[in-house]
């Protein structure tokens, strides 16, 4: 089983990285996985879309349409690409500690 | 007796064992492999679209495959030249050749004479096209395994010693066709004496032994193959397709 | 991202887009393979969480039990004569060069342990090209079973008609059995048994999305377009994709306007709103207990009619429905029903006449995708094209060795639709993306999920400047509601 590690705490992961268990999920834990996709930094604008996918997360038990995350937090599509390079699917819910939606998405 | 005598004697009752022993294993082996196949049930309907939407619109779909190999000619001009020509002039061959099997000889395996040498020239050049191809072209020469060098050695050995016999060292066509005739009345007598025949007969008689337990299969599973042989009705209405298996 | 060979296949594509095999390079794609699957998906789906300890045998007990009952795996496992027709019919053997890659090599993983085993080849393997089953071969298995996107091209291109499809179907069959399987596709599957559908939409997350694209819509459009959950005693159950309601909204928004325009009753399901079916990807067990929720979710609501949404393993596996989950008569024919093939019965009856603005979709030049599943499984080959031709002025078709029953697949079909094995997805997307950029198109309409979630990858990457979109998506611009 692959672990993220972080400030000596161990995290298990998959094999994509993905944290097994969304509640063990913290903010310090985000910054750590946002390294690994190539976000640098995670911005005010992160962090709004970081809390509206766990938001969602916590009320249904699944990522949000694109669509929706689009419009409830004021970004298109490509600024959520801009944000996330691996896109909102792969990149958001990583960091945002979801688990990767799967299936033909 | 002499001991030439001897060695034709023996040389006889090992043809005479081995041709019956090839025929029945040949019939049998068909019988068993192909009634196999069509006591196996299939569990979902399969057919490959464009298909057919009729049962007799599959018949003919099965019988095009047969006779014209569409598919190849869409998949490869060259190969489909060369299979079809060698499937027609193994055809045209082996009608040819019902003038060692039947008495009288049917007017057209007679009228063939002309032509005969033409078509196995054909079935031999087909069989070096091929046996070229196979070795030719990475991509084949990847995919084939000795079966399939064997089995095309085994056919060009057949059509090498046929034509010598037929057009050089010729055997005797009385000697054969008493042979064969023979076999089949159950009253088997003498091989003829002519060894390049003989080595002829062999090859066939091996050809036959293997033929049932081989790709060369492909001549009856042809007919078999659900993806070709079902018609698409699974929208029709009283056509619902039931699984044998839950029946 | 290992890189395959990048040359481009279709040469002189001014003329006729004539299609170029690469050069072998042998192993080139053996490295890449899907994840194992996880015990708790397994557990969810009778199936062995690891390899089993006796697998070898359970494995050839179980290829002698599908010999036995399957026609076609028994007569495709013998008639092959090796002529290569189909070698260079693979899109993942365009794609990655890899002569293992071949479906007459793919098939002979299979066939080198059928002669073994169970023919008389068996004494002499190797005089007869036979192969023990080892842990070495399973390995092989596991990977080019894998890398076959059951697509069935190489059978348009075989005399016999062998379908490799079905031949990867008994290995993955075979490999379920002894505990060998994907995590992508034992996933979804148990998503399906817990949630409903692929995706793993709870219940009153699927409603959430279907009221807020009736939000979007009024917005939009200013009218009370439904999108109905769980409506008990609507005429039509639309088993849609759930990617439909997650990913492509713009489909899902197009059988709402298509319904509301028409004035029917219809409703998705909670139970089952889902038409794909993993188990199609896995095992015949799985298939049709998953097939069976369908029917199940149509007897609940009460509904007279089942369509089948715009996804292509979907309608591979529905036009399985009455032989899976029994007959379908107390349903109103024709079934099963295809969302095009309603379509295109509305278009003939009139239902839409006058009422198509064509040019609102004159920004795009449309080319088609046949799924390979809606196309050489399902005959849905015409239909698509009539509704895209009565809503769009600007159609283009790809070369003809490219579509209809000589579709390619969009590289990702049939379970291989997963992040990590990336590199043969865009290998095999590659015929696909080549005879795309052939036709200039900047809309890439099709049927099916697979391909909407595959195709906006393998086109970025092969620097295709196109969009991916719906055939319904298109309809649903052009009628004037």
């Amino acid at each position: 089983m692959p672990v993220i590690e972080l400030e000596g705490i161990q995290m298990d992961v998959d094999e994509d990285g993905f944290i097994q268990d969304p509640a063990t999920w913290n903010e310090a834990l985000a910054v750590a996985i946002a390294k690994t996709e190539d976000v640098e930094e995670l911005t005010e604008d992160h962090w709004k879309v970081v809390s509206y996918l766990r938001e969602y997360y916590q009320q249904f038990g699944i990522a949000p349409m694109i669509r929706k995350l689009c419009k409830e937090t004021g970004y298109d599509l490509k600024t959520i690409y801009e944000l996330f390079p691996s896109g909102p699917a792969k990149g958001a819910c990583k960091i945002a500690g979801l688990p990767k939606p799967t299936g033909c998405v | 007796m002499s001991a030439s005598d001897i060695i034709w004697t023996l040389l006889s009752l090992f043809f005479i064992g081995l041709g019956y022993f090839a025929a029945f294993a040949f019939a049998a082996g068909m019988l068993w492999r192909l009634i196999g196949y069509l006591r196996t049930p299939m569990p979902l309907p399969h057919a490959l679209t464009p298909a057919p939407k009729t049962e007799g619109g599959a018949v003919l779909r099965v019988l095009g495959d047969v006779t014209l190999f569409p598919n190849l000619f869409k998949a490869d001009k060259w190969l489909w030249a060369g299979a079809w020509v060698f499937h027609a002039a193994l055809a045209a061959v082996l009608f040819r050749h019902l003038r060692y099997f039947t008495y009288p000889v049917p007017g057209l395996v007679l009228y063939m004479e002309p032509v005969a040498l033409f078509f196995g020239l054909l079935f031999g050049a087909a069989i070096l096209f091929l046996f070229w191809r196979r070795l030719g072209l990475p991509r084949t020469l990847y995919i084939s395994n000795l079966p399939d060098y064997f089995a095309l050695a085994l056919l060009g050995l057949i059509a090498g010693t046929g034509l010598m016999v037929s057009y050089w060292l010729h055997a005797n066509l009385v000697d054969v066709k008493g042979f064969i005739l023979g076999l089949m009345t159950f009253h088997p007598v003498e091989v003829p004496r002519h060894p390049l025949f003989l080595l002829h007969l062999f090859f066939v008689l091996i050809l036959m032994l293997y033929f049932p337990f081989s790709k060369l299969l492909h001549a009856g599973g042809v007919f078999f193959s659900p993806s070709r042989h079902q018609p698409y009705q699974v929208q029709l209405r009283g056509k619902r397709y039931v699984n044998p298996l839950e029946r | 991202m290992p890189k395959f060979d990048e040359t481009p296949i279709i040469k002189d594509p001014a003329v006729n887009g004539v299609l170029r095999a690469p050069g072998l390079r042998e192993h080139a794609s053996t490295d890449v393979r899907c994840h194992p699957s996880k015990p708790k998906d397994t557990a969810a789906i009778d199936l062995p969480a690891e390899l089993v300890p006796d697998w070898k045998e359970r494995a050839l007990a179980k290829f002698g039990e599908l010999l036995e009952q399957n026609q076609a795996l028994r007569v495709y496992m013998d008639i092959c004569v090796r002529c290569g027709a189909c070698t260079d019919k693979c899109q993942f053997f365009l794609g990655t060069g890899d002569p293992q890659n071949f479906p007459v090599a793919r098939a002979e993983l299979l066939r080198r342990v059928y002669r073994r085993y169970f023919t008389p080849a068996g004494l002499f393997p190797d005089l007869g090209a036979a192969s023990d089953l080892d842990e070495d071969l399973l390995r092989k298995w596991y990977t080019y079973f894998y890398q076959c996107s059951e697509c069935r091209r190489c059978s348009v291109f075989c005399p016999y008609g062998i379908d490799t499809a079905e031949i990867t179907i008994a290995a993955r069959e075979i490999m379920a059995s002894i505990g060998v399987s994907t995590k992508y596709v034992t996933e979804v599957v148990a998503k399906v048994y817990q949630t409903g559908n692929n995706l793993g939409i709870p219940p009153a997350a699927w409603k959430d999305n279907c009221e807020f694209l009736e939000e979007e819509v009024l917005e939009e459009t200013g009218l009370p377009i439904r999108f109905p959950v769980d409506e008990a005693g609507a005429d039509i159950l639309l088993v849609p994709p759930s990617a439909d309601n997650f990913a492509n909204t713009d489909t899902m928004i197009g059988y709402g306007k298509l319904f509301h325009y028409l004035g029917l009753s219809w409703t998705t399901s909670t139970y089952c709103n889902e038409g794909g079916n993993f188990g199609l990807f896995l095992n015949f067990a799985n298939l049709q207990k998953v097939n069976r929720r369908i029917i199940d979710a149509a007897r609940m609501l009460g509904v007279k009619t089942i369509i089948w949404g715009e996804c292509g393993h979907a309608w591979r596996a529905g036009i399985l429905t009455p032989t899976l989950s029994g007959p379908m008569d107390m349903f109103d024919p024709p079934y099963p029903y295809h969302i095009s093939q309603f379509i295109v019965d509305m278009l003939r009856k009139g239902a839409f006449d006058g009422r198509l603005d064509k040019s609102a979709n004159d920004d795009y030049l449309v080319t088609y995708h046949d799924p390979c599943n809606s196309a050489r499984a399902g005959q849905l080959i015409e239909e698509p094209r009539q509704i895209i031709r009565a809503v769009c002025n600007r159609f283009v078709e790809m070369p003809p060795n490219t579509i209809r029953e000589k579709t390619f697949c969009c590289g990702a079909g049939n379970g291989l639709l997963t992040d990590e094995i990336m590199p043969i997805r865009m290998a095999g997307g590659k015929p696909r993306a080549m005879a795309v950029k052939h036709t200039k198109a900047n809309y890439l309409a099709t049927v099916c999920a697979i391909c909407k979630a595959q195709l906006p990858e393998s086109m970025h990457y092969w620097d295709v400047p196109v969009k991916v979109g719906g055939v319904i998506d298109l309809l649903a611009n052009a009628l004037k509601l």
